[in-house]
């Protein structure tokens, strides 16, 4: 997610392993950035969220439910708009499956279709299935360690893929906030090296007891007046889950 | 004057005095008269096919778009923009063209068709029906079932993606699509039948379902739509048309384009060009071949005649009359070869081109500059290469006879005749 898998990382913003150490005399990068890829993801959680997907030519606002266990499993069920509640989409390792209730069928998205858009959102079918983390698929380096425009002391970094990772970044350049390690924005770069989509992250807050950023906001930078807007209104974690819960067959199950 | 006639009586009786070496040479020339008439109509053949494939297929010879449509294909670049247009009377005034002899709507969408396990992307084509077969060929014959009715919830399918999907007519499948607003389309349809091309993209990858039952689906109002199709009275006239087209669809909405196939298919018009061309390569060849030929022929005609032509000039026949003797003869020879190669040429031509033969023993259906071309011996009337070919040939005869006459008319008699 961090390539395309930071973006579904974020999304997936649902067990935090929040390790509070203090921020030791010589930061190493790799380090941060895994504390910082961990919290945003999870052991097991289950989130209750928005997206807002904002296009040229539509707008709409989808309520969901999701859960997941590990990089490997995801559930996610829309509970509105009541149009197409029920409809659902699982990742079971490299799969993803659609749910739809008014035809009642399961189908499996093709490899071709993968970096296809989900849901209508500006995030890939990609972006749920590559959800490895940052530290094993990138050379990470600090950038910057200084104050942002607003006073607060933030590192950032510049995540450079290794060669044989597959991911389809550039590179990625990474903020992360150094009292609290909350990550402020990552920015995805293609191959030529020109901007491809940005994430910010905002509106922090404890989630399970837990600090977190509640908002994740995508914007495509070939489409300025476009973005994808996650809200999460809430959010548990190392619940009571195995993976029997990502069935197919659970899948169809209506709400 | 009717000195010259009788030299070129000589000259035309003289080819009867050696028929065998007449008819050797003659049939040569017939020959080669053949392979120029044959190759040039055969390759004319492959570029008609080429030209209508590459327009009537699918395409057709004029596609009318928004401006902003190609090359993105973005769902929302419906003709006429957001607002759309009238459509029923967008097809009239097309229609009223007088170079236009069908034309038919379509809307485009990508989507996915599920059966069971698997799982295809498609781009899903909406089109008029009875409409759309007055444009293009590949609904017409399918290979299986019938063409979808309108609100039945019936699609068809390219036979390779039905193969791939393991479905046949009468199965039903899932549709998906990512809708107009935003939604995720979905729905059941029944596979009424399947077409198939031979073209790989359009076997694999291409549902088609009538216009309205897309709209609907994909939630695209019916005045929005993204393409006509237009088959134009003589493709040849397309580019014409496409002009007139694009000025009179101004007061429709602004931003229309219609482009013609040349402008679609660029590689198609640079084909034909190069094989055009390629015709004067073979003419050249064959006839530089028959030059050699024919001046043999003549060379030793003249030669076995030395001391005919050394009594005629001792008698006071003029050179040049004796010259222009044998050009005449080998003139003559070019007469009797064209005779004789139409004789054979033009039947042939005829019969292959109302029965094309099938040469699917020799190759496979191909793709020239992605177009469809199947195996068939299919032959153009290429009527200004008859005419071109008929007088390179009697040129070729004439040249060819030129360095023989230059020697018969330079005998010197005295020497000739006393032996030496």
């Amino acid at each position: 997610m961090f390539d395309a898998r930071t973006a579904t990382r974020a999304a997936t913003v649902f067990t935090a392993l929040w390790l509070a150490t203090p921020a030791p005399a010589q930061i190493d990068p790799v380090e941060i950035i895994d504390k910082v890829d961990r919290l945003l993801r999870g052991e097991s959680s289950r989130a209750l969220a928005t997206m807002e997907v904002v296009t040229g030519n539509w707008e709409r606002t989808l309520t969901m439910e999701a859960w997941s266990l590990g990089t490997d499993y995801f559930l996610v069920r829309l509970l509105r708009p009541k149009k197409e509640a029920g409809t659902a989409t699982l990742k079971s390792e490299n799969n993803i499956w659609n749910y739809l209730p008014k035809v009642d069928r399961t189908i499996k998205i093709p490899a071709s279709m993968m970096g296809g858009s989900w849901m209508g959102s500006h995030f890939t079918n990609d972006d749920l299935v590559k959800q490895s983390r940052l530290a094993e698929d990138y050379d990470i380096d600090l950038s910057f360690d200084g104050r942002d425009a607003s006073d607060v002391r933030v590192w950032d970094f510049k995540l450079t893929p290794k060669p044989d990772a597959a991911v389809v970044w550039g590179h990625v350049e990474y903020r992360v906030r150094q009292n609290d390690l909350m990550p402020v924005w990552a920015k995805f770069y293609d191959e030529a090296g020109s901007l491809a989509r940005s994430m910010e992250f905002g509106g922090f807050r404890e989630f399970d007891g837990r600090l977190l950023p509640s908002v994740i906001h995508m914007r495509p930078a070939d489409e300025p007046d476009e973005h994808t807007t996650i809200r999460y209104e809430e959010l548990d974690f190392d619940i009571d889950i195995t993976e029997r819960f990502f069935s197919l067959r659970n899948l169809k199950k209506h709400r | 004057m009717a000195a010259t006639t009788s030299w070129i009586r000589v000259g035309w009786r003289n080819i009867g005095r050696n028929p065998r070496r007449t008819a050797l040479t003659s049939g040569g020339l017939a020959v080669g008269y053949f392979a120029v008439v044959f190759m040039t109509g055969w390759t004319g053949g492959i570029n008609e096919e080429l030209i209508e494939n590459a327009t009537s297929l699918v395409g057709g010879q004029i596609e009318i778009h928004d401006g902003e449509y190609l090359p993105d294909r973005s769902l929302y670049d419906t003709i006429g923009g957001r607002d759309g247009v009238d459509v029923d009377a967008l097809l009239a005034a097309v229609d009223s063209d007088p170079g236009v002899a069908a034309s038919a709507p379509r809307v485009f969408a990508g989507g996915l068709v599920s059966s069971g396990e698997s799982t295809s992307a498609v781009v899903l084509l909406g089109v008029d029906v009875a409409r759309e077969t007055r444009v293009s060929r590949f609904l017409k014959r399918l290979k299986d079932g019938r063409t979808p009715v309108q609100g039945a919830s019936e699609f068809v399918l390219g036979a390779e993606t039905a193969r791939q999907l393991a479905v046949e007519t009468g199965d039903e499948v899932v549709l998906v699509a990512p809708g107009a607003d935003g939604s995720l389309a979905n729905g059941l349809y029944t596979l009424a039948g399947v077409f198939e091309t031979g073209l790989t993209e359009l076997d694999n990858g291409l549902a088609v379902m009538p216009i309205t039952d897309l709209q609907e689906f994909i939630v695209l109002p019916e005045n929005r739509i993204h393409e006509i199709a237009v088959a134009a009275l003589k493709p040849a006239e397309a580019d014409a048309t496409a002009t007139r087209l694009e000025a009179m669809l101004v007061e429709f909405a602004t931003g229309i384009d219609a482009a013609p196939w040349t402008e679609l298919h660029p590689a198609v018009v640079d084909y034909v060009g190069l094989s055009e061309s390629v015709h004067w390569i073979i003419l050249a060849i064959v006839f530089t071949i028959a030059v050699f030929g024919v001046a043999n022929t003549m060379l030793l005609a003249t030669f076995e005649r030395r001391r005919e032509f050394a009594v005629m000039l001792a008698l006071g026949a003029p050179p040049l009359a004796i010259a222009g003797a044998v050009v005449t003869e080998a003139l003559a020879i070019g007469v009797v070869s064209l005779a004789a190669g139409a004789l054979f040429t033009y039947p042939l031509m005829i019969w292959w081109h109302i029965a094309p033969p099938d040469l699917s023993w020799l190759y496979g259906s191909t793709t020239l500059a992605g177009v469809l071309i199947t195996p068939s011996l299919r032959i153009a009337y290429d009527v200004s290469t008859w005419f071109s070919a008929t007088a390179v040939l009697l040129l070729t005869t004439v040249l060819a006879a030129l360095y023989p006459a230059l020697r018969a008319a330079m005998i010197s008699p005295a020497d000739t005749l006393s032996g030496l």
